[in-house]
């Protein structure tokens, strides 16, 4: 659904005329769609102790006045029980708590109402019903209340996705990323980015229009140089770290692999606690890659099962093979998983030289693969023996079948995913590859804009950087270019 | 930039005599007695020519309403025509057939293009205008329009009827009411009022209305307006004083001399009137702390600068320049008034104090010394139409086939009021044939920047055309109007000659054909270095490249590119325009690169 709701966001921000602000319009013409008074269940769908039902409109007062009619309405802010009742009929429908939330304060910054009323579906359809009687009201459409929110300046476009975010969040981090973004936190960044980019735009522009019949200062466009390179360096170091927030979203890629029989399918099928995987002792009983997405400390992830890697089999076993290793190179984090009893067998060598050594050496590019070495089967080595294995990297001990070692195991999964996919708390986050786009669309023009030798072609560049970056931001318009130039020269006759 | 039609003296001189009996001029079609036209048109200022001549043009029996015949074409603020954003708007006016830019290619004393070291793309053509011949040859230009007539006369009032159901608007404009009591029916009315609409001119604490004994046409018009329901606001600008030319010391001040060759304006003109070493040099001055202390110490003698009328965010007036830039220095620049005009206009220095203190500023300036002032410098307060109340058309939302063009939208400059007036006039004549309006879009134009950004947010500063405002900027350049505007104008409007159809039909070919040619012609780079040394060409490689890449390099173009390689390319260099738009098209072209 956030996706429908993205769509509306996102066309309400191109907008048929969106390259231009509309604050000069603004007080005096209202926003897009509006005009209509809209509601909504707003609470999730089905049978639920309490139903919340909104409206956001001028005719919302009405509306309140004709479900709990003759009352006045209630004082604002302040929940209040009503009796609500059918206008038409007079029929009684509930007994609920009602808030008046009037405009501007209030979530859309139009006149808003809340309903809160006893879930049962025949509750809800009845007052649901009820408001579409009402004249001037019409069911909402997916997003419309975070659209008008956003169309009165209540909320930026980070933050709509942000609350988009926040009403899917499917773990607890990513509420917490969410919650963040809500407030603004990657919005502000982004503004102050945008602020840098305008002003260097406006002064190049300010150079066009006027440096031949109006005195600027000089070193106009050496302080426009300037300020592109450091925004370069700005956005060039937060893109480096911009993937993390990305893995948040669809989940780090963690790929369990090993040799054939290690327990890998026992591993997931524990750490899904689901039977993902068909799990026999007969080696490769799996052959094609097995996904599934887990809650894993708290962090989304999705987990791959993999064939046991080994050579001289069936050709399709062959390819499952194959496709293991291919999983295994896009792997975020790999638990690489060999049975504790047969450590000196040729496939778990092979394994431990091809895979666990290469990743824990970590390549020069420092594209090091992160490594979970897990020795199943704890079970089955002798009592009093520790660690049986001191020559080996750094590796837990788990056994599947009794379940011994688990917690350390999450424990240890929990510090890599972390690393991964950053702490939502300690900064925010790129949640959305679009603002990856975004961003990186702004690097790459601002390098187009150092090449240009057409000082025309360089503003264009700015123009485009800025472009994107007003995706993120909202605005963006040439008043504000001009607003800065009319600020910081004199000129004109 | 001030742009009032008809202020201070002048409009004193012309308002006393508005009386008089009309005059009818040219007419071939419209008997006096029965005074019914096409589209009627009320202004003689830059927009009320444009709209009267295209209306012309597209058919339309047309009459141009104004005060006085011998004030058309009038520049009444600033000697000079063009510039950034200006000098595209005058391209596209000319593209469609419009006259400003054609009368500029007569009357030009001082042809420059700016901003030649940054791209085709916002290269300003402009030039110091003589006054005289400008209105000479408009008046020409405008008299001997076929279609078109020309009438003394002041508007008092509109005729009003039923609107037609199928358009919006709560009436339909059917004709005009004169001041002196006639009547003359109009299926469009084209209102190009200026800053005429209850002006007033303020002089350090003075005010007075700007039409003194002869406003009451306008003061009834303004009154319609209202009473109709147009919401109206109110804008202020202003105008420098003029200085005795044989008074100032020009062997001290810094010279600048035009281009050679000059570019013409007009697609249609190959090279201007004059040659450029018989054409006047303009001069560079500054002011300095001097002239920010006698600002400062006069305040309170100016209320032009402390009322609450919105000025623009822009500084056109010395007094906004001091106040919100204390402590800095000032150009201004001395330009010529014309051939033989003994006047010299300061631009950047419109100022509002009273004259005694004007004179004495102006002295303080290098170069001013013992500069005598001719006629001193003042504001202007005038009323302007919320341009949100019309649409891309032009045509009140309010009144059906009632067109506004110009200042009355809360535009300053004369090339602002050309390029409305175009559009009014070929809309006004559209809407009697009942074909769809022409509107050109923001993708199209900086016509269309200029009315989108009207219509569709409004002003509340004077609003004067920058190349910032247009969002498409690299492709909408001065050099390609024609093949942006007249192949439509001649096609959906009617405003444009055969001639000129015919001449950006044979550009457009010859472009084509031009691009081809030198994407067929290919050497190895170690070639082409021998044959154009010049060229920064790397010669270390031998690739194989086309002569279109080869004119990709800064310093390479059509004429030196056809000395290496005569044939076929040797023709191209015969028109100046072609070879110029050949190598700014290879600059533009994307695909194999030089680099």
């Amino acid at each position: 659904m956030w996706r429908g709701l993205w769509t509306l966001v996102s066309r309400a921000a191109r907008g048929p005329h969106s390259p231009r602000p509309c604050t000069r319009q603004g007080s005096r013409y209202p926003g897009p769609g509006s005009g209509a008074t809209i509601f909504a269940l707003s609470s999730g769908q089905g049978r639920c102790g309490i139903a919340v039902i909104r409206t956001s409109g001028p005719a919302s007062g009405h509306a309140l006045r004709s479900l709990t009619a003759p009352r006045d309405l209630p004082p604002a802010r302040k929940a209040c029980l009503r009796l609500l009742s059918d206008p038409r009929s007079g029929e009684p429908l509930d007994r609920a708590l009602v808030l008046w939330f009037p405009g501007p304060q209030s979530f859309t910054g139009e006149d808003c109402t809340e309903f809160h009323v006893h879930g049962g579906p025949a509750v809800v359809s009845g007052v649901l019903q009820a408001l579409g009687s009402v004249p001037g009201l019409r069911p909402a459409e997916a997003g419309e209340f975070t659209r008008r929110a956003f169309a009165h300046g209540k909320l930026s476009l980070t933050e709509v996705e942000g609350l988009a975010d926040l009403i899917h969040a499917e773990t607890e981090a990513q509420r917490r990323q969410a919650l963040r973004q809500l407030d603004g936190e990657l919005g502000d960044l982004c503004r102050g980015w945008a602020e840098t980019l305008t002003k260097a735009l406006a002064h190049v522009e300010a150079y066009i229009d006027f440096s031949e019949d109006d005195n600027l200062e000089e070193g106009v466009l050496d302080q426009a140089d300037s300020e592109v390179r450091k925004l370069e360096v700005a956005l060039g170091v937060h893109l480096r770290d911009a993937r993390r927030g990305q893995r948040l979203r669809s989940g780090a890629h963690v790929v369990v692999a090993g040799p054939p029989n290690a327990g890998k399918s026992s591993l997931v099928n524990l750490l899904s606690r689901k039977p993902v995987s068909i799990v026999s002792p007969e080696p490769g009983t799996t052959r094609d890659v097995l996904e599934t997405p887990v809650d894993l400390a708290g962090f989304p992830a999705l987990l791959s099962d993999t064939a046991g890697l080994r050579e001289g089999v069936g050709p399709v076993e062959q390819e499952g093979v194959r496709r293991a290793q291919k999983r295994l190179e896009q792997a975020d984090l790999i638990l690489a998983v060999l049975d504790a009893t047969d450590l000196a067998s040729p496939a778990s060598c092979n394994f431990l030289d091809t895979v666990v050594i290469p990743a824990g050496a970590g390549n020069p590019s420092g594209n090091s693969q992160r490594l979970l070495l897990v020795l199943n089967k704890s079970d089955l080595l002798p009592a009093g023996c520790s660690d049986p294995h001191p020559d080996l990297p750094s590796h837990l001990l788990l056994s599947c079948l009794t379940g011994e070692g688990l917690d350390g195991l999450l424990e240890a999964l929990k510090k890599e995913l972390a690393a991964l996919c950053g702490d939502p708390s300690t900064g925010p986050l790129l949640t959305r590859s679009r603002h990856q786009h975004h961003l990186q669309g702004c690097l790459d023009a601002l390098g187009q804009y150092k090449q240009a030798r057409d000082l025309a072609l360089a503003a264009e560049a700015l123009r485009v950087a800025r472009g994107h970056l007003s995706r993120l931001t909202g605005g963006g318009g040439t008043e504000e270019i001009l607003d800065i130039i009319f600020r910081d020269f004199c000129v004109g006759k | 930039m001030f742009c009032i039609r008809g202020c201070g003296r002048r409009v004193a001189a012309s308002l006393t005599k508005q009386h008089l009996a009309s005059v009818r001029f040219g007419g071939d079609s419209a008997a006096p007695w029965t005074p019914h036209f096409d589209v009627v048109v009320i202004g003689g200022g830059h927009a009320g020519t444009e709209a009267a001549a295209a209306a012309a043009r597209c058919g339309s029996r047309t009459l141009l309403l104004t005060h006085r015949v011998d004030t058309i074409g009038q520049m009444s603020c600033n000697p000079s025509f063009g510039g950034i954003g200006k000098g595209h708007l005058m391209r596209e006016v000319d593209a469609l057939d419009g006259l400003c830019s054609r009368i500029c290619d007569q009357s030009g004393i001082h042809y420059k293009v700016l901003n030649r070291r940054k791209g085709p793309a916002v290269w300003g053509l402009r030039a110091q205008i003589d006054r005289k011949l400008y209105k000479q040859n408009m008046q020409k230009e405008i008299l001997n329009t076929p279609r078109l007539t020309i009438q003394e006369g002041a508007v008092e009032d509109l005729i009003l009827t039923e609107p037609e159901p199928e358009h919006t608007g709560k009436y339909r404009v059917s004709g005009v009411v004169l001041a002196d009591g006639s009547t003359i029916y109009a299926e469009s009315v084209v209102l190009t009022t200026g800053t005429f609409l209850r002006g007033m001119i303020v002089i350090g604490l003075e005010m007075h209305p700007a039409g003194r004994l002869g406003d009451q046409p306008s003061i009834g018009l303004a009154q319609t307006l209202e009473k109709l329901g147009f919401v109206v606001g109110r804008l202020k600008t202003g105008t420098p004083p003029r200085i005795a030319k044989e008074s100032v010391n020009f062997s001290i001040l810094n010279k600048q001399t035009p281009d050679n060759p000059s570019i013409p304006f007009s697609f249609i003109n190959q090279t201007v009137w004059i040659k450029p070493e018989d054409q006047l040099p303009c001069y560079l001055t500054h002011t300095n702390p001097r002239v920010d202390e006698i600002v400062l110490e006069n305040l309170h003698l100016n209320c032009h600068v402390k009322e609450t009328t919105r000025g623009p965010r822009y500084c056109p007036s010395i007094e906004s320049k001091v106040l919100r830039f204390p402590n800095r220095v000032h150009q201004v620049w001395l330009e010529p008034e014309g051939m033989d005009s003994d006047l010299i206009y300061p631009q950047g220095l419109s100022v509002t104090l009273p004259a005694e203190l004007q004179e004495k500023m102006i002295t303080c300036i290098r170069g001013l010394e013992n500069a005598k002032m001719v006629q001193p410098g003042y504001g202007v307060q005038y009323d302007y139409m919320d341009p949100r109340q019309i649409s891309p058309s032009l045509e009140t939302h309010l009144v059906q086939r009632l067109f506004f063009a110009g200042q009355i939208n809360g535009t300053t400059g004369y090339e602002e009021a050309a390029a409305q007036g175009v559009i009014a006039g070929i809309n006004a004549s559209l809407r009697v044939r009942h074909k769809p309006p022409f509107v050109i879009s923001r993708t199209e134009g900086y016509i269309g920047v200029l009315i989108d950004d009207l219509t569709t947010l409004g002003t509340n500063e004077p609003y004067r055309m920058f190349t910032s405002r247009a969002e498409f900027r690299l492709s909408l350049r001065p050099d390609n109007a024609d093949s942006r505007l007249t192949f439509r104008g001649y096609k959906e409007a009617g405003c444009v000659s055969q001639q000129r159809y015919e001449r950006a039909s044979w550009m457009k070919s010859s472009l084509e054909e031009g691009i081809s040619m030198l994407k067929s012609i290919e050497f190895l780079s170690t070639k082409w270095k021998t044959l154009i040394p010049e060229s920064s060409i790397s010669s270390g490689k031998s690739l194989p490249l086309r002569a279109l890449d080869v004119l990709k390099y800064e310093e390479v173009d059509m004429e030196l590119l056809a000395r290496a390689v005569p044939e076929p390319l040797k023709k191209y260099t015969q028109c100046r325009e072609l070879a110029e738009r050949l190598k700014i098209e290879a600059t533009r072209n994307k695909g194999s690169s030089a680099r």
